[in-house]
């Protein structure tokens, strides 16, 4: 009886040791692992007043952050505004550019070859005069023509002509386009309608290839095209005298 | 000599365990210290009844297990009713730890004398 008595008491005394020290540790490394403290401290009221004032200071904010998107908003509208109001400038400047001839264009349309021509034709006798030069007349009714025909932009060995164009002669020999001396093949490209640009060349009798090839002899063809290129304007366009009324 | 090498041997096993253990969830956390303080106390009541001679094994562990419990269940009531009840279960433990404390202390001091004073008088008695 002593021997299982002392030997109850040996054991018990064991398992009380075993379960105290095991439950102490496990309490250490868990207050190890979470900062417990200040949480512990709040009790419920407290922290529902935290909560309380927490839920009113977010409301606040949301109410700030909405006030200032939507002040976003009316920036952006605004800003878009100002953006049509850009581009409709901007359209309409680039028309007027066009216009003038102040950008680069491609179109369908016509290509006017001239050429110098040194030999008569066969029928002219040797006393005949022949004079198979293109003069600076011939370049003017040309364009002339052209806009007559609606062209919407002409070229002559790819120099822009615009309102402002001036084709000079110098001493009878040169043909001078805004300074620049062109010389023989004279390619004039117009940009229109290629049926009535031809045409408007072509006429028998009235047209300028008519008159041009056949009352003078010279050397001249009128080719269709499609895809026509003509360089911008890339003077200077600036005005002294000129004022607005 | 058994009871101390079973004592030993069962602290060893139990920081063994304890250290490795998964970690308690943190809600319980609260009631587990104050249960381990209530079970220290029963320990050193056990010691200090030892030391009278007059230790009851049911007594010892029924004031283990028994405490811890009632602790737990007073620190839940006190949660329930907003009042921090366990306060009073920590003065209350705490202060029969220091009194049991104090008891095995004077105990092994007596003790210590009584012995220092057994052998002057064993000097005495050789030298007369």
């Amino acid at each position: 009886m002593n021997l299982k008595g002392k030997w109850t008491i040996t054991v018990v005394m064991g398992i009380v040791c075993f379960v105290l020290i095991a439950v102490m540790f496990m309490q250490f490394k868990t207050v190890n692992q979470t900062d417990i403290t200040s949480i512990e401290i709040m009790r419920e009221s407290e922290l529902r007043s935290e909560l309380a004032s927490w839920k009113s200071k977010y409301e606040d904010v949301q109410e700030k952050v909405e006030e200032n998107n939507e002040r976003i908003e009316e920036y952006k509208q605004g800003t878009e505004d100002n953006v049509k109001a850009t581009q409709l400038l901007e359209e309409e400047l680039n028309q007027a550019k066009t216009s003038l001839g102040l950008t680069d264009v491609v179109g369908e349309g016509v290509v006017v070859t001239l050429e110098d021509n040194d030999t008569p034709p066969d029928y002219y006798s040797e006393d005949d005069v022949y004079d198979g030069r293109i003069n600076v007349y011939d370049i003017l009714q040309l364009i002339n023509e052209l806009k007559l025909a609606g062209a919407e932009a002409i070229s002559i060995n790819d120099i822009r002509v615009v309102d402002k164009t001036d084709i000079a002669w110098v001493m009878d020999t040169y043909i001078v386009v805004d300074g620049v001396r062109i010389s023989s093949p004279y390619v004039v490209k117009a940009i229109g309608n290629q049926t009535a640009l031809e045409s408007g060349l072509m006429q028998k009798d009235s047209g300028y290839m008519d008159k041009i090839i056949n009352a003078e002899d010279k050397k001249a063809t009128v080719q269709r095209e499609n895809e026509i290129e003509i360089y911008k304007y890339d003077k200077d366009w600036d005005t002294k005298y000129i004022q607005e009324n | 000599m058994g009871l101390l090498i079973a004592i030993v041997v069962g602290c060893v096993l139990g920081l063994i365990f304890g250290i490795n253990a998964p970690i308690i969830p943190y809600t319980y956390s609260g009631y587990l210290a104050i249960a381990i303080v209530a079970a220290l106390d029963s320990v050193f009541g056990g010691i200090t009844s030892v030391l009278n001679k007059k230790f009851d094994m049911k007594i010892f562990v029924s004031g283990f297990f028994g405490n811890a419990i009632l602790s737990i269940l007073l620190t839940y009531l006190g949660e329930k009713l907003n009042v921090d009840i366990y306060l009073a279960a920590i003065v209350v433990f705490v202060g029969r730890m220091f009194t049991n404390l104090s008891i095995i202390r004077r105990y092994y001091i007596d003790k210590w004398s009584q012995k220092k004073q057994e052998k002057e008088d064993e000097n005495k008695q050789k030298t007369v």
